[in-house]
């Protein structure tokens, strides 16, 4: 099962390069389908490990333990719309545009599941040459900034993660780059060392989360990536630095970790305020996504950087649950694009008398993007926010400043500037094709709004392993233990049950 | 049947002596007819029966063992650098299977002297001491000289020539003066010899001196900065299809010999020659792709990126030689080496039609649209060599500093990776060229499809390579890489 994860897509991307005319088409969507449906079946099935370069400890290991199920589950649903809208391109430039998707999303479901440190480094480098592809070829007029920025941002994190990965076997002498070998044999390497191989981490996954101030590629990805939202559907898949923070570089170097708390935590909360705060001033629809995006990011680094299980749990459950919301609100943006042939406000106002259907969507999209309980971002948000708390209360409500109070603001005057008012030109309302588009993800919305807690007891699995360190003092030095010290320690879904009993 | 006299091992010369009859039946055949065809035709035949002996000393114990005395060494280190040398000009003459017949019909030295480089290649990887080590370089660098200068009658290619006999020569002088002093340092010429000698005692400076003139000898083969000036000049007013071969043959040929020579002949006791390879290591990773950056042409980038690569493979060099990381991170990378820098150079040559003021990277703008398979091996050797996985170039990369993390130069590691960060910049710049920007003007391809076969085959090894790299891997390593020279 674990195995098909990565060889549907590839199928499907093979599909779209080669299968003649309609059949390529038909190969990718089914493709896409297909490995939604088999992801489904994932959380029980085990895992797989064949030799690749044993001499150095070098292996291929796919396992969708915890987390890892959660995040390809809902990736592969999110890919779904994605490859529908897609397959609406012009013919020619169809088979590129579903290639590239596929081929991602072949890759980052590598990245998902490998646990082995340097498969998930080639996943995660070989993700990146699909989406730069998509920018490059099919973006807007400053693309080629906007590509080489990307890549060097990348580039550089990556490289210097990289070093870490080749150093972390040799220096703590570990059997190999598996997890499960590399996990008690990091932990007893010495603070310093620990230190300096976060460091190495923390470049890559700041990057790709992306941390304040390290944001800049992704306003200018948004921003040159074409009108369809296709591709920004894809690069917001693709922002997983929090989870390679939260599955890697934390349960391995918690030290490291606990050294970098105090500079990483205060970013991220930054990084909530701030992304929160832009979001309020942009005047045109996809600047302001990016900047949602981004202070989405600064809630999931501030949950990761609690080194809280209960933290930890929330940021990984709004990483799953942004990609549906911010996904539909992509995609959603790029059937605007085609109504009105921008992205500045100005363009918009009174859609929502011609066109109630998608007035009604987008604005169910919005309320599960700022946190509206009973949709998906809410107990993501809510919990990586109670771990924020927990950390340090101030940080947490900077944060909260920026993803709750300010989320508010630009969500309600999102929706306003594009719907109501004095209607202007009379535009189509949704049609068919853009329903099947819109449907799965808004069915995933509810599904991870209404029914939390298995995909939280799940990712909870991964949280006790990620934090056992502040869980098990003795286990660790004390200072570790202090810097994830918490009022709150029962598991992450029995607090989410307590706050529900609450309301 | 003719029996070798005792202590004569003829297996582990075959490959050698393979090459040296294709050599002389190529030449042979060309007096009577001069035909371009006709002498790839049994350069390749040659190359594939000296293939067929080298694969043999690689996975029979039984050929392992040093030979004549001990200046003719078998063991899986020298026999995989054979066969990258032989895969190398395999892919070479492929690739100037059509081109030559313009300029290079009437001449039919082209192939032998091919033929005759690959043997000094074969030579040098095989060495026991210093004389053969000379010999094969010699053998190496004469043929290598001649055929950069090939183009008669265009000035960069005259000045090519010119350059690289001049520098080389001195370059010879100063490796032969170090193998002079060495002698009378140690009173050896073989290595095992000499690193016993050294080993004995702290040694003197007469024996450093030495040390250090070897160092810079081989240094410029291997294009080590500050020796490397040569490397672009020469890469660019060579005929495309000879640079393709020199970038690749004379790297496995000269890391060969540092490879032994670093690993047998300078024992651990003495670090400062250890030192001395690491600095010139540090200076080359930033000269050379610092220096590429600079460069608007796909030939003289890549003859940067040359400069670069030898780099990281000095890293693996120098690991390899304290004995703290397998010699066959050295060998792994080398093919790998082989495949994606011969591939880019094949592109390369079919795209530029050998015009020597076409190297400019406008040439290479919509060549995604126009040529996509062209295009598509194109992205795939120059993302290898930038180090994107999962192509052959990662695990080269990564091995090499791997390797240097192993020996303790952590420093120099990060400082590789930190520089390979500036070589995905200008690699990745002509890929943008090829598929970001609109053709200006048709593009025609050297209607060539030997050569397509040369950047088909150089494809497939680059992906294979990346794939499964314990294939290589495991047949080098499996045959006791572990250098087995016997005193």
């Amino acid at each position: 099962m674990t195995l098909w994860m990565l060889v549907l897509p590839l199928l499907g991307a093979a599909a779209a390069a080669f299968a003649p005319g309609r059949l390529a088409v038909v190969g990718a969507v089914a493709s896409a389908v297909a490995t939604f449906a088999t992801s489904a079946f994932l959380a029980g099935s085990g895992a797989l490990s064949v030799a690749w370069l044993p001499a150095l400890g070098i292996d291929v290991t796919l396992d969708p333990f915890g987390v890892r199920s959660v995040l390809v589950t809902t990736a592969a649903l999110t890919m779904v719309p994605v490859v529908l809208t897609a397959a609406r391109r012009p013919v020619d430039e169809r088979r590129r545009y579903l290639t590239a998707l596929l081929l991602m999303h072949t890759t980052l479901n590598g990245v998902f599941l490998a646990t082995d440190l340097v498969l998930m480094y080639v996943f995660w480098e070989a993700t990146l040459l699909p989406s730069l592809f998509l920018l490059g070829t099919f973006g807007g007029r400053g693309r080629r900034g906007a590509v080489t920025k990307y890549l060097v941002y990348a580039i550089t994190g990556s490289f210097l993660m990289l070093a870490s990965i080749l150093a972390i076997v040799p220096l703590s002498g570990a059997a190999s780059y598996a997890f499960a070998d590399l996990l008690p044999a990091a932990r007893a390497l010495d603070p310093v060392v620990q230190t300096w191989l976060f460091a190495g981490f923390a470049a890559a996954f700041a990057v790709k989360l992306p941390l304040f101030p390290l944001h800049a590629w992704l306003i200018d990805f948004h921003r040159e990536n074409p009108a369809s939202g296709v591709a920004d559907v894809a690069g917001t898949l693709y922002k997983v630095g929090g989870f390679g923070f939260f599955a890697w570089a934390i349960p391995l170097l918690p030290d490291g970790a606990a050294a970098f708390q105090p500079i990483l935590l205060p970013l991220a909360a930054a990084t909530a305020l701030w992304g929160g705060l832009a979001a309020t001033r942009q005047e045109d629809l996809k600047s302001m996504l990016a900047y949602m995006s981004l202070s989405h990011m600064g809630v999931v680094a501030l949950g990761v950087f609690s080194l809280t299980p209960l933290g930890g749990s929330g940021a990984m459950f709004l990483l799953a649950a942004q990609m549906l919301s911010t996904g539909a609100l992509f995609l959603i943006a790029g059937m605007l694009h085609e109504r009105t042939g921008g992205f500045d406000f100005a363009r918009y106002g009174g859609l929502a008398k011609g066109a109630p259907a998608l007035a009604a969507v987008t604005l169910f999209a919005l309320f599960a993007a700022i946190g509206v309980p009973g949709l998906s971002n809410f107990p993501g948000e809510f919990l990586a926010l109670a771990g924020g708390f927990a950390a340090s209360p101030w940080l947490g409500g900077v944060a909260a400043l920026g993803s709750v109070v300010a989320a508010g603001v630009y969500g309600v005057n999102t929706y306003q500037r594009l719907y109501q008012g004095p209607p202007g030109e009379r535009r189509a309302d949704l049609r068919a094709s853009e329903v099947l588009v819109v449907a799965p993800l808004i069915a995933g919305i509810l599904w991870l709004g209404l029914a939390p807690a298995p995909q939280l007891e799940r990712i909870d699995a991964s949280a006790q392993i990620a934090t056992t360190a502040a869980v098990d003092p003795t286990a660790v030095p004390p200072h570790a233990a202090d810097a994830a010290e918490g009022p709150e320690r029962s598991p992450a879904s029995t607090a989410l049950a307590a706050k529900g009993g609450e309301r | 049947m003719i029996v070798p006299p005792d202590g004569l091992v003829l297996g582990g010369i075959a490959p050698a002596l393979t090459l040296l009859v294709a050599a002389a039946t190529a030449l042979i055949l060309g007096t009577v007819r001069a035909d371009a065809r006709q002498g790839g035709a049994v350069a390749l035949l040659g190359l594939a029966a000296a293939a067929v002996f080298a694969v043999r000393n690689l996975v029979d114990p039984g050929a392992h063992g040093a030979t004549f005395g001990v200046q003719w060494v078998v063991d899986g280190a020298s026999a995989g650098l054979a066969v990258a040398i032989l895969v190398g000009t395999f892919l070479a003459v492929l690739l100037s299977w059509d081109a030559p017949v313009a300029r290079v019909g009437d001449r039919p030295e082209f192939h032998p002297l091919l033929l005759l480089a690959a043997t000094g290649g074969v030579a040098m990887v095989h060495a026991g001491d210093f004389v053969v080590l000379l010999l094969g370089l010699e053998i190496l660098s004469l043929s290598v000289y001649a055929l950069s200068a090939w183009r008669t009658g265009v000035r960069e290619g005259e000045e090519a020539g010119m350059k690289y006999f001049l520098l080389g020569a001195f370059a010879s002088a100063i490796l032969i003066y170090g193998v002079a002093l060495t002698y009378g340092a140690t009173g050896a010429f073989d290595f095992a010899s000499i690193g016993a000698a050294l080993a004995a005692g702290a040694p003197g400076p007469l024996a450093l001196l030495g040390g250090a003139f070897v160092l810079v000898g081989l240094g410029f083969k291997v294009s080590f900065a500050p020796f490397h000036q040569w490397a672009p000049d020469v890469y660019t007013g060579a005929p495309t299809p000879v640079t393709a071969f020199m970038s690749v043959v004379v790297k496995v040929a000269a890391f060969g010999a540092l490879l032994r020579v670093a690993s047998e002949a300078w024992p651990a006791t003495v670090p400062s020659l250890d030192l001395m390879l690491a600095i010139l290591v540090a200076l080359t990773l930033v000269v050379g792709n610092l220096g590429a950056l600079l460069q608007s042409g796909a030939k003289r980038m890549l003859g940067y990126s040359a400069v670069a690569h030898a780099g990281y493979l000095g890293l693996a060099v120098l690991a390899a030689g304290q004995g703290l990381a397998s010699p066959t991170t050295v060998v792994w990378y080398l093919l790998a080496y082989t495949f994606m820098n011969l591939g880019a150079f094949a592109v390369t040559h079919l795209v530029m039609h050998d015009d020597p003021q076409g190297d400019r990277i406008e040439a290479w703008q919509g060549l995604g649209a126009r040529k996509p398979g062209l295009a598509i091996a194109m992205t795939l050797f120059l993302f290898s060599l930038a180090g994107f996985p999962p192509l052959a170039g990662f695990f080269g990369k990564a091995l090499a500093v791997r390797a240097a993390f192993d020996a303790g130069w952590s420093s120099l590691a990060v400082l590789a990776l930190l520089a390979a960060v500036v070589a995905v910049v200008y690699y990745t710049r002509f890929v943008f060229a090829m598929w970001f920007a609109r053709a200006p003007r048709a593009i025609e391809v050297a209607p060539s499809d030997a050569a397509r076969w040369a950047v088909g085959l150089a494809a497939a090894g680059t992906v294979a390579m990346g794939l499964f790299p314990d294939v290589w891997y495991a047949l080098v390593e499996g045959a006791g890489a572990a250098l087995a020279l016997v005193p």
